[in-house]
């Protein structure tokens, strides 16, 4: 027997036996998942050979121009045509968009009204059916198809956005994609309304709909619609919007259709890509006149919506050239079994959104208004996080996310020599409203929530007060609704709709847009319940700008054990429509009255029992000193503000019979407060000392970066740590064992405790 | 038939007589601080053709019509009385917060984005001025929480210690149970008495509008009662004048709801836009008569673009919540959009894309374009058409404004020649291009919106700058007619003097047709037609008010349907005014199903989630005898005769033509009907320019209508 030398060391694969062994891998993948190639890129895919081609054919930019304009036509009509017949609240207060997409799957031309954040997000999904199901013989990609996506890590804020997407063929070649995207709320998670904080997997979270076909020759196919709304809680609101979202496509289809018939497949695939091109090059434009520097800020979130804890939101923004960079490094370790993580792309969108509605707001929507903007992150992160996270609350990271990087770019845009729009304190963030469901008292299962979410205090501008409600940070023109007509459809009333609500401010030399209260309490149905999803009950998820201050917490407040219909037909008098007067002084006797974090997990409720909460307001911008005292005494004449606010917190000294200022006096508390100020004030490096630790407190459950150090994330206590880039699980224990625990302690303390813990 | 109508607008008064077959269209300037100079001046010119003196015209007529835009102008204006405002606890805030999206209702796209620059108008009525009183209805009108009385009677008080001119108030609910709203009438009328001289008008909601929305409602009662003074003053001066000059019959006032009514019988809100809204109800009446078909209707003067859609078989398109100034409000109005593109957008730069844009931004008519020579420096489209040779810069709006072409021209080549790295012609073919395209796909949009197409449609073009540019905009459209209609002058009063006397009302209620759980059919017919029966009996009474005999009022019925829990009320007209069994039920889905099928594609029905009612509206009205129009159709092409000579050239330019056309300039006077005339042409009229490009011939017609017919 000879010998043979046999290496046991791994040889340099060929350029063959890669190309071996990546056949064998795709063609045993066993799940295409999330792609990163797709969802971790946000800038426009390289010009295609059809875009190259065409630009040489059709490059005169008055013609592309007129062809722009008329496909923006068709997308703001299919816009108007799904908020118009949407069933879901979402469509008829406009969150909700209409695009049209090269065959690459980037999003040229978007409707321009409507959600924004969905116009860097529902080209993933596009690039998943592109790479995926074109090619593959069981699915393929023709005339007559419609594709349905839900589910946030395949390209979307959370799953109860829901997408229909159309390829439109010309000549039998693909030209372009269309799609239209709504807010539909129910998706089956184990709670209603589509947002559930309860949820600890992504199990836990409803419907999850990879991109797939739900359309043949433009007919949605009946079985896989019957699985569908099997699959929710409202099976009618199911049916009637992805008919809607279908038309609307085909409206937009048949504008595009005009196009390729007047002018040719190569005119509309040039003007697209021309527009994306153009628009990123004005975006570079604009960053390179910003000044080179670098802002650090950060935002907390008090709770996970399940438990009170401390989540840093941390963000570092730095200019040098024509790059941007957002850094989100540091910020909070994702939640393995909590819902307000997100996925990258989602924070991503809501900056865009942010780029679009705040900084240039003359800019057309589309995908390129954010392409050459960077954006880094730590893996597994509460503002990128891994696949197995639940993300069915991902509002709470993308809304603090969207407010630090206003935070930090306001301060770039003051420095900024030309300005699109004013320089303005951030907007308040948090969704403040009810989400319900049940049985309504037609009879029908319902879930969804209140219109009041879009109502938003604005932040103040470097000129002027916010304006209160003006819209929800995520879109324009968006609606707080009429109560009259919700009324028809819930079995709820709004006992106090909107209302002021008195001191709940920001102030500032501008102070913010102020908020409004808002009562609930079942009426005529015993199966209803609300839930509320919010952070901001014990520190305000956002900051003011310039020395404003941002606004004040807002708790969810309770009144169980009394039904108030009673009350308000025999004892009207006991009623007060304000939070305050209710919670101090507790007019119902017998009744229980409880303030909590705003995580209210979905409640049953009781006719009668009251949930009360407020909505927020914007930041304030610059010394509140240097208010005029007009201003603040119209604040008291517009109740918003108490006496006792204009004259403790303003100094503003007035008559308080006629609210004739008292210019002198007030002229003297005000000089005195600066003085006092002063007083108040230790040098920098005495305040270092006694105001930093090495580490998070321990009594406080703290997430994320502490100091300079981002390469290191706290985990819920001083002792636990994690290297940022090295993803570990963060479990967070079932709120009810952290109350049993402690009363088995109080128990076990007073000698209590049963044989049944043995 | 002798008849007076008139259009008191911004600038002008128009005037439109009808006498025994002749037909006298005039206009005075209008005078603000008392309407009737206005109208006197315009209507003695009128009878100065006639050879009558006023007093003989006014005691013939059988009737004088007014539309106006003097609540729009108040409004605009911000002229009105301190309001005093009382709603349902709980609800203090629903007014200033306007639905959030108040701030951006009647702003461009761009006014609606940047949302760090928005801000809500100066309110109508100051947040102070809104107290809540204690008291609650729910959804079906049951009591939740009775009126306190004693709260009411501090409310009232206190708001009139404020100052309160007027006291409106809106309550949730009042539509479906309007108790609490009329027991706070008697409450005011108790604390401050009609007789005495502190007495306090009072608006109620429910009066004003009788669909649900408690925003919507309330801002219908605001503007409603802001306008109230204004209007009843100034149309009360009109009707003394109307007295003292021999006129005895009731003067009516055009609604915008395209019917009109005496003066007990109107709403302040009602005539806002009535103007407009006249020169849709002018079009709708010739569309018919000439048998047109399908036409829309476009105005286009120097700030704005509106466009009306008439369409054959009497289907009108109304807005329920229009956008008034800057107010959503609740009220059926004649379906009307207003594009900001006009004479004066401004044409600038579009650095982004290389491109000219144009407007919004306007130049209004002061400064106005840059060759008015009033200090203008910005180009705008008139400046674009005078440098293309449209425009005679010495006979412009009669000769009244004389035009300075190289202002025009400097203007144009500062702002765009540079960056776009063209002449000066080139330019203005560009912002000739851009405005027309604008408009177009405004047009479209709006037209495919409601389910047409607008190749189906003839164009109708008017008010001073619609015949320029009618052929660019058709064209991008694939329109191929164009009818510049007869007296387009004064064409809102034409069309004031063609309106019927009209009445909607209306009740929002939650009726099931379909109820997609229980698979029930609507069979409660008795309520259905009590309701309707109650409507009826509304509009019949408010035409009885104004002396018609019960036997001529007719009624049309109409209903607000929607699928499932859409937002979209889709309106069907429904034959059938009684239902008697399930085949009544069917005859409503069926005609609700064609009409959504039409609007939003045939397929799109979703009877599945189930079919409500959400308003049934009754219009009760009267016919009257309406002007007849000539045959204005374009004769046929082998009668049409061949034009005189051309009073002059100019070398104009043509959008898609190298180099400059020579172009022949008639006077649209001497022009018989029946002349036909090949485009390039311009024809030349003391009030406006009839450019006709190549490829399309202008027909003259009766009556001073003009035809542009393609190929």
């Amino acid at each position: 027997m000879s010998e043979t030398n046999v290496s046991t060391a791994a040889k340099t694969p060929s350029a063959e036996e890669i190309a071996l062994i990546k056949k064998f891998l795709n063609d045993t993948t066993l799940f295409l998942g999330p792609d990163p190639e797709i969802m971790r890129r946000h800038d426009l895919m390289p010009r295609s050979e059809a875009e190259e081609a065409a630009m040489q054919v059709v490059n005169d930019v008055h013609v592309t121009a007129k062809i722009r304009d008329r496909v923006q036509a068709g997308c703001d009509e299919g816009f108007e045509m799904v908020e118009a017949m949407g069933a879901a609240p979402g469509a008829k207060w406009g969150d909700v968009i209409t695009g049209v997409y090269t065959a690459s799957g980037d999003l040229a031309i978007a409707s321009a009204g409507g959600v924004l954040i969905f116009s860097t997000l529902v080209h993933h999904p596009i690039k998943f059916i592109i790479k995926n199901w074109m090619n593959d013989p069981t699915v393929g990609v023709r005339e007559g198809d419609g594709f349905i996506h839900n589910d946030s890590r395949y390209g979307n804020v959370h799953n109860t956005d829901q997408s229909m997407i159309l390829p439109i063929f010309w000549d039998g070649k693909l030209v372009c994609w269309v799609a239209s995207t709504v807010h539909e709320g129910e998706n089956g998670a184990i709670e209603p309304g589509g947002m559930p904080s309860m949820a600890e997997t992504s199990f836990d979270e409803g419907l999850k709909m990879s991109p797939f076909r739900v359309v043949e020759n433009y007919q949605i196919k009946r079985d896989v619609l019957t699985f569908l709304q099997n699959s929710v809680r409202e099976p009618k609101l199911q049916f009637e919007d992805m008919k809607v979202k279908l038309y609307a496509c085909l409206r937009i289809k048949q504008r595009v259709e005009e196009t390729l018939r007047t002018d040719g497949p190569q005119a509309l695939i040039s003007t697209l890509r021309l527009t994306m091109e153009n628009v990123r090059a004005e975006v570079v434009r604009r960053i390179r006149e910003w000044p080179d520097m670098t802002v650090r800020t950060y935002i907390i979130q008090d709770s996970t919506l399940r438990e009170n804890c401390v989540v840093k939101i941390n963000c570092q923004l730095t200019k040098t050239g024509d790059r941007l960079i957002f850094d989100f490094r540091g910020s909070s370790p994702e939640f393995t079994n909590r819902a307000t993580n997100t996925v990258l792309a989602g924070l991503k969108g809501m900056i865009a959104q942010m780029f679009l509605c705040y900084v240039w707001p003359d800019l057309p929507r589309g995908q390129a208004a954010f392409a050459p903007i960077e954006v880094v992150t730590d893996p597994n992160s509460i503002v990128d996080c891994s696949y197995d996270a639940p993300n069915s609350q991902s509002l709470m990271s993308i809304f603090t996310g969207f407010t630090a990087a206003q935070h930090a770019v306001a301060k770039f845009l003051y420095s900024c020599p030309e300005k699109y729009t004013k320089v303005h304190a951030p907007t308040f963030n948090m969704i403040n409203t009810f989400i319900w469901g049940g049985v309504s008292q037609h009879g029908e299962t319902l879930g969804n929530l209140c219109a009041d979410l879009n109502g938003m205090g604005h932040g103040a501008r470097s000129d002027s007060d916010g304006e209160p409600a003006l819209a929800p940070i995520f879109a324009t023109m968006a609606d707080i609704g009429e109560q009259e007509l919700n009324e028809e459809e819930v079995p709820f009333l709004q006992l106090v709709s909107k209302k002021m609500t008195k001191d709940a401010i920001a102030p500032g030399k501008y102070r913010g847009g102020q908020g409004y209260t808002m009562m609930v309490a079942t009426k005529d149905s015993e199966q209803w319940g609300f839930m509320t999803v919010c952070q901001g009950a014990k520190i305000p998820p956002m900051q003011g700008l310039f020395g404003g201050y941002s606004c004040g917490a807002y708790p969810l407040c309770k009144v169980k054990g009394v039904d108030v219909y009673d009350v308000l037909l025999d004892e009207p008098h006991k009623f007060k429509h304000s939070i305050a007067e209710i919670m101090n002084e507790q007019p119902f006797e017998g009744a229980s009255y409880t303030t909590h974090h705003m995580g209210m997990g979905f409640e049953i409720s009781k006719r009668g029992e009251m949930f009360m909460i407020s909505q927020g307001a914007g930041a304030g911008y610059g010394d509140l000193l240097e208010r005029e005292p007009r201003a603040v005494i119209k604040d008291i004449e517009e109740g918003l503000i108490s006496e006792g606010v204009a004259e403790k917190l303003y100094k503003v000294k007035f008559d308080h019979a006629t609210l004739a200022i008292n210019q002198d006096a007030t002229r003297e508390l005000r000089d005195k407060e600066r003085k006092d100020r002063v007083r108040r004030g230790v040098p920098y490096a005495q305040f270092v000392e006694t105001w930093n630790t090495p580490k998070p407190p321990a009594h406080l459950q703290y997430f994320g970066c502490w100091g300079d150090d981002v390469g290191t994330l706290y985990v819920g206590s001083p002792e636990i740590t994690r290297e940022a880039d090295k993803p570990k699980p963060n479990y967070m224990r079932h709120p009810k064992d952290v109350r049993i625990d402690e009363l088995e302690a109080r128990l076990a303390e007073l000698g209590a405790l049963g044989d049944e813990k043995k | 038939m002798r008849r007076v109508s008139v259009d008191i607008g911004g600038t002008f008064t128009d005037c439109f007589v009808v006498w025994d077959g002749k037909y006298i269209e005039e206009k005075a300037l209008t005078t603000h601080h008392n309407l009737a100079l206005g109208f006197n001046e315009a209507l003695s010119k009128a009878y100065q053709v006639l050879g009558l003196e006023l007093e003989e015209i006014l005691a013939e007529v059988d009737s004088v019509r007014y539309a106006t835009t003097l609540g729009t102008n108040a409004l605009i204006e911000h002229k009105g009385p301190r309001i005093g405002m009382l709603v349902t606890a709980g609800f203090e805030a629903t007014v200033p917060l306007s639905r959030a999206r108040g701030y951006g209702e009647g702003l461009d796209d761009l006014g609606k984005q940047d949302l760090p620059n928005a801000a809500r108008p100066d309110p109508l009525v100051l947040p102070q001025m809104i107290r809540g009183v204690r008291e609650r209805l729910d959804f079906e009108g049951r009591m939740v929480m009775r009126l306190d009385e004693e709260d009411v009677r501090v409310q009232i008080r206190s708001l009139v210690d404020r100052g309160a001119e007027i006291i409106v108030v809106s309550l949730v609910n009042s539509v479906v149970n309007p108790m609490h709203e009329e027991r706070i009438e008697e409450i005011l009328l108790e604390e401050y008495p009609s007789h005495l001289l502190g007495a306090i008008p009072v608006i109620l909601s429910h009066q004003v509008a009788g669909r649900k929305g408690e925003y919507v409602r309330a801002t219908s009662a605001i503007v409603d009662g802001y306008l109230h003074s204004t209007m009843y003053h100034a149309l009360s001066a009109l009707e003394q004048n109307l007295r003292a000059h021999r006129y005895e019959k009731p003067m009516l006032v055009i609604h915008n709801s395209g019917g009109m009514a005496q003066l007990n019988s109107t709403d302040a809100l009602q005539t806002i836009h009535s103007g407009p809204v006249s020169g849709i109800a002018a079009s709708e009446h010739l569309a018919m008569q000439a048998a047109l078909g399908n036409v829309v209707a476009t105005d286009m003067g120097g700030t704005s673009y509106d466009i009306g859609i008439v369409v054959e078989g009497g289907i009108k398109h109304y807005d329920f919540n229009p956008v008034v100034d800057r107010w959503l409000v609740s009220v059926p109005m004649v379906h009307l959009v207003t594009l900001g593109a006009g004479g004066g957008s401004i044409a600038s730069y579009d650095r982004m894309y290389e491109t000219v844009k144009c407007g919004p931004e306007s130049a209004g008519s002061d400064p106005g374009p840059a060759c008015y020579d009033r200090g203008g420096m910005r180009p705008t489209v008139t400046d674009a058409d005078l440098v293309l040779g449209y425009l005679d810069p010495k006979n412009y709006a009669g000769g009244s404004i004389p035009l300075n072409p190289r202002r025009a021209a400097s203007a144009i080549e500062d702002a765009l020649c540079d960056e776009l790295d063209c002449s000066t012609i080139e330019a203005a073919l560009l912002i000739r291009q851009k405005v027309d395209d604008n408009m177009a796909n405004g047009l479209f949009t709006e037209m495919r919106a409601r389910g047409y197409d607008p190749k189906d449609f003839t164009m109708l073009a008017y008010g001073g700058n619609g015949p320029l540019h009618c052929c660019g905009i058709a064209q991008n459209l694939g329109i191929d007619r164009i009818l510049a209609p007869p007296f387009s002058s004064v064409f809102s009063a034409v069309g004031a003097g063609n309106m019927h006397q009209l009445h909607i009302h209306e009740k929002s209620l939650y009726m099931v047709l379909y109820d997609s759980n229980s698979r029930h059919v609507y069979d409660d017919y008795d309520r259905f037609n009590d309701i309707v029966a109650e409507l009826k009996e509304s509009g019949t009474q408010d035409l009885i008010r104004q002396g018609i005999p019960r036997g001529q009022i007719l009624h049309s019925l109409e209903l607000d349907m929607r699928y499932g829990n859409q937002l979209v009320q889709t309106t069907a007209v429904i034959p059938v005014h009684e239902l008697h069994g399930p085949a009544d039920v069917m005859s409503i889905i069926s005609q609700f199903s064609q009409d959504y099928g039409k609007r939003f594609g045939e397929g799109s029905q979703a009877p599945e989630a189930g079919i409500r009612i959400n308003t049934i509206r009754v219009a009760a009205y009267v016919r009257h005898e309406t002007v007849q129009f000539d045959d204005i159709k374009p004769v046929a092409q082998a009668k049409r005769k061949a034009p005189p000579a051309a009073g002059s050239s100019r070398k104009c330019h043509f959008v898609g033509h190298d180099g400059s056309l020579d172009t022949p300039v008639w006077d649209r006077a001497a022009i018989e009907p029946g002349v036909q005339i090949a485009g390039p042409a311009v024809i030349a009229s003391e009030v406006t320019t009839y450019l006709v490009n190549p490829g399309w011939n202008f027909v003259s017609a009766k009556q001073g209508a003009s035809w542009f017919l393609r190929g």
